[in-house]
């Protein structure tokens, strides 16, 4: 296993990790990371169009299907756990588990430097379920906190309507706007949007920016990860906060999702090793790009550095360094069945 | 001296995902105007990097007549007790051309 962390993603990530780690003062520019990931969003769109210019249509309207069912059932799923284990309460809850159902591009995109480094094959259908995967998990969440709010209210006794507005908006009208958020978030437009411009430009054209966005991508990676590294790593003091049981959550989530996506990814959709690598990773892995900063705004009671830590903290190193190749070894043994 | 009119100065740190609704606020209040910095720090929230949306911090600034200040600061509270944090203070200021904050 450890042959397959030495590709130069992860050790930047390790790398951004440790930095933070030993309170070096290396620092990022302001926005660049924000840069970063929009370069990244760009580049796989494009690359992840221009194969699905050329796949079938009826697998890829399964991918989006199938992609819309986990990105629903995962928040379900993790919410369910959360409210059993009694640990958060159901606001809590339901912003956390809004995360799980969203995914991770930056552990996507470590996914696939993985399976370049071991020069394995992937289908592109799973750049479009990453597209579709950004948006429904909010959705889910925000319900999921709708109704905790109602009967938390239904409990002492105080109207509901409204709690979750920020202004002078009604309730319904508040949801309706998050709802526009979420489905006109930054990520989805641009990764969507390139993934179109890819699928409908001419080849000969694409040739052109092929340099910009396969030819330095794996680089723009390493910086990104090095970045997410640090990010990470500034969650450490708050584990305490967090506490065991939710620890557990934060590594046994993207395990439960790593073995839904496996199965998925090659049960269902009949993917091969690379494809059904790349679904597992997305089942398994928890936004922390478009999904906080819905939740920030849309579920004030639910602590921040409660999901933020989960996410960004915990199942995001797991996944980078310990799950991608977990979910290999398992994808390699359900291929194999 | 003699040129400056007094006016109420609002400054609110909080996060960046509230800016659309401190605009809203503002414009719905009479006010003519706003300023926003990107900013970073730490507070009770624990600490704000500025690397990612959700840990950017906005500095946004208002200037109005006193008159106004009392429904901008309902609204702030209503924010506050939907459980979005956000700092607020309010300071005396002396500014040229009142007309430009009426």
């Amino acid at each position: 296993m450890l042959s397959n962390l030495l590709i130069p993603a992860v050790l930047f990530f390790a790398l951004g990790f440790l930095a933070r780690v030993i309170k070096s003062d290396l620092r990022f520019p302001a926005d660049l990371a924000k840069a970063l990931s929009i370069y990244l969003l760009m580049a796989i769109g494009l690359h992840g169009g221009y194969e699905l210019g050329k796949a079938d249509l009826l697998t890829a309207m399964n991918s989006v299907m199938w992609a819309l069912l986990l990105g629903f059932g995962m928040p379900l799923i993790g919410y369910t756990i959360l409210v059993l284990s009694k640990k958060v309460d159901a606001m809590n809850a339901a912003a956390i588990s809004a995360h799980y159902g969203s995914v991770s591009a930056g552990t996507f995109l470590t996914a696939v430097a993985y399976l370049d480094s071991l020069q394995i094959e992937y289908d592109s259908y799973p750049v479009i379920m990453l597209a579709v995967m950004e948006s429904p998990a909010i959705v889910v969440g925000l319900l999921l906190a709708a109704w905790s709010r109602r009967r938390l209210a239904a409990q002492q006794g105080v109207s509901a309507a409204g709690t979750a507005n920020g202004d002078d908006r009604g309730g319904s009208g508040q949801l309706t706007h998050i709802l526009r958020d979420a489905f006109t978030n930054g990520s989805v437009v641009l990764l969507i949007g390139a993934m179109v411009i890819g699928a409908v430009a001419a080849p000969q054209s694409m040739v052109k920016i092929k340099p910009f966005i396969e030819e330095i991508f794996m680089g723009v990676l390493c910086l990104f990860l090095l970045e997410m590294g640090m990010e990470a790593a500034r969650r450490i003091g708050e584990f305490r906060r967090v506490g065991a049981v939710l620890i557990v959550f934060g590594v046994a989530m993207p395990l439960l999702g790593g073995l839904i996506g496996v199965l998925v990814g090659h049960w269902v959709l009949g993917f091969g090793v690379g494809g059904t690598l790349l679904v597992a990773v997305l089942a398994a892995s928890a936004s922390y790009i478009a999904v906080p900063p819905a939740m920030r705004l849309a579920v004030p009671e639910a602590n921040a550095s409660l999901y933020l830590t989960l996410s960004l903290g915990i199942t995001f190193p797991f996944n980078v360094v310990f799950g991608i190749p977990l979910y290999h070894a398992l994808t390699n043994w359900v291929v194999g069945l | 001296m003699h040129r400056l009119h007094a006016e109420k100065m609002i400054t609110v740190i909080t996060s960046d995902v509230l800016e659309n609704r401190l605009i809203q606020a503002v414009k719905k209040r009479g006010a003519t105007g706003y300023t926003i910095f990107r900013a970073h720090g730490a507070g009770t929230s624990g600490e704000q990097s500025g690397m990612l949306d959700v840990d950017t911090n906005i500095v946004f600034q208002v200037v109005v007549p006193l008159s106004k200040v009392g429904a901008l600061l309902d609204a702030l509270e209503e924010l506050g007790r939907k459980g979005h944090h956000l700092r607020v203070m309010v300071a005396d200021v002396g500014v040229l051309w009142p007309e430009k904050f009426e």
